[in-house]
């Protein structure tokens, strides 16, 4: 049976005056997930994690949460179990961190006992009695994490959790967040620009780019998308698509290139002889590779960061 | 309740309170100068004169310390961006509603405070009689009435504008136009006229005997209606502040 998606939108869209920022979102979220939402800067990242936590109405669509349609009235019970970190932490720079997580565990309504958990769980116990504002940004990041562990919600949404950490503060977030499900039983929803942090932390993956959901899987089926190629250059192009399609070989064309699938040494030195007996003149035989790096690029743009 | 008392947590250390006295503290060292030494007609007509010499130090300052408490309350949440997150476990309806109780308690405990203070020193400076309880019980109700209003206009301005210049400049100019205000006009519909509208005593200077009676003020029908006119800014700035602040998009 599959397993029930905690979160799922319907056509999901927000538009600001003329600019949609997110248009017809359809996103899935199964439970016990680590799901990473990827997309270049401004691709719409956060404005869709908003309108699922209820910050930003959306203009079109549906959401829904935990199996349940959100509406106004539900909004609020729904989104009880669920713990959110979006952009920069929220935090009361006045307050120590202690007093920051008991004003969030007494409107959550957990116990008390909850707060020491989560300081621990995030490395923050000895820094409790400290006043937020002089925490370092990584120490707020991570103050951050633990307001949204605060009774263990069964979903966590992480909006670029690690930015502004150092890459140690990166690494010890990365590994946090890939042993909540198991641990804590946990889904996490996680937005990245960065496809690298999420090739670790996530197994299921959703690519955005200019508000659409241009990709949704798991990151096994994006990985098997990275495939290797064959590429040919010859002064005959047409002549030698022809002899590769006798032998029933498919063939794209890609500048002065004929990209052929991946074959074995021996085949390709048969497939070099023949061309050579047909007076082609072979000037290239290269490998070529379609990376993760290269799948992204090509579903969100060359101009995105990587 | 929890949100309301977590209002309260959520300002310690903060010197919410020790500003507000800060700021009534000033008023009671200019009342403390300028009533030293009383003459013997402004010891009997002390405890209107009294009335009357609130009025207009609150007129000239309340409006300005309106502003600074809203923007005190609101500005916790803008610089720690934590809308974000409270708006995710209660309405933004309530959360507003928290911050506006929690500033009208604040309001209602600061002129306890002034009338106590005022109070005690008319005894101390021997004014004739007691004060007339019904007169300034009312002022007392009213001063805060005029007063919730300007605070909830100064908190609608501070949640709704991260920049809290926005919210000070309004409230500064609010206090410029209440001192205007009282050199031309017994009452105003402005919002920053109500300390104005509200004044229960008048005082007539006699040039001649260079001496100021006080009497209690009746107030025609226009001047009642600008006493209303506080109780309808009052619903107009909570229920228009708590509705944009629910539409706002965070």
């Amino acid at each position: 049976m599959a397993a029930q998606n905690l979160i799922e939108t319907t056509n999901l869209t927000k538009q600001y005056g003329k600019v949609r920022c997110v248009s017809s979102l359809h996103m899935q979220v199964p439970q016990g997930a680590v799901y990473g939402f990827l997309g270049p800067n401004g691709a719409g990242k956060s404005t869709t994690l908003k309108m699922i936590l209820g910050l930003a109405r959306p203009t079109e669509g549906s959401i829904t949460l935990f199996g349940v349609p959100v509406n106004d009235q539900n909004r609020i019970k729904l989104l009880a179990d669920t713990g959110s970190l979006i952009e920069s932490p929220s935090y009361y720079g006045h307050l120590t961190g202690e007093e920051n997580l008991t004003i969030l565990q007494t409107l959550k309504g957990c116990p008390k006992e909850d707060i020491d958990k989560v300081l621990n769980i995030v490395r923050l116990h000895d820094a409790r009695k400290k006043k937020v504002s002089h925490y370092s940004l990584g120490m707020k990041q991570r103050l951050g994490l633990a307001a949204a562990l605060l009774g263990f919600p069964k979903l966590l949404i992480l909006d670029e959790p690690t930015n502004g950490l150092d890459p140690a503060g990166i690494q010890e977030m990365r590994s946090l967040i890939c042993t909540l499900p198991e641990q804590y039983g946990i889904t996490v929803v996680v937005s990245s620009h960065l496809l690298s942090e999420i090739d670790q932390m996530a197994d299921h993956v959703g690519i955005i780019r200019k508000g659409e959901l241009v990709y949704q899987d798991t990151l096994e089926a994006l990985h098997s998308h990275a495939k290797q190629q064959i590429a040919l250059r010859t002064d005959q192009p047409a002549t030698a698509i022809s002899l590769l399609h006798q032998d029933g070989i498919a063939v794209e064309k890609e500048a002065d290139y004929l990209l052929i699938p991946m074959i074995e040494d021996a085949y390709i030195a048969q497939l070099c002889r023949r061309l050579v007996s047909h007076n082609i003149a072979l000037y290239r035989v290269e490998k070529r590779e379609k990376s993760l790096e290269d799948i992204f690029l090509s579903l969100t743009g060359k101009e995105s960061s990587l | 309740m929890k949100t309301l008392r977590l209002e309260f947590y959520k300002i310690r250390r903060r010197k919410v309170w020790l500003t507000m006295f800060a700021l009534l503290s000033v008023q009671l060292v200019w009342g403390l100068w300028s009533m030293r030494d009383p003459r013997e007609w402004e010891l009997q007509s002390g405890w209107m004169s009294l009335l009357y010499f609130l009025s207009l130090l609150d007129g000239i300052m309340v409006p300005a310390m309106m502003s600074v408490l809203a923007s005190r309350l609101a500005d916790i949440e803008h610089k720690g961006n934590t809308y974000k997150q409270l708006e995710i476990l209660r309405s933004a309806g309530s959360l507003y509603h928290a911050k506006a109780v929690c500033g009208c308690i604040i309001i209602a405990a600061l002129f306890a405070v002034q009338f106590a203070f005022f109070i005690a020193l008319g005894y101390y400076l021997g004014y004739a009689g007691n004060p007339d309880v019904k007169y300034y019980l009312l002022s007392y109700g009213l001063k805060v009435a005029a007063n919730i209003s300007l605070f909830l206009l100064q908190l609608a301005l501070s949640m709704l504008f991260a920049n809290q210049m926005i919210a000070l400049v309004a409230g500064l100019g609010g206090s410029m136009a209440a001192l205007l205000l009282m050199f031309v006009t017994t009452h105003s519909f402005l919002p920053w006229g109500g300390n104005l509208s509200a004044v229960l005593v008048w005082s007539e200077w006699d040039e001649a005997t260079r001496i100021s009676t006080f009497c209690y003020r009746t107030f025609s029908p226009v001047e009642t209606a600008a006493v209303v006119c506080i109780f309808v800014w009052i619903v107009v700035f909570y229920v228009g502040g708590r509705v944009l602040f629910a539409r706002k998009n965070i």
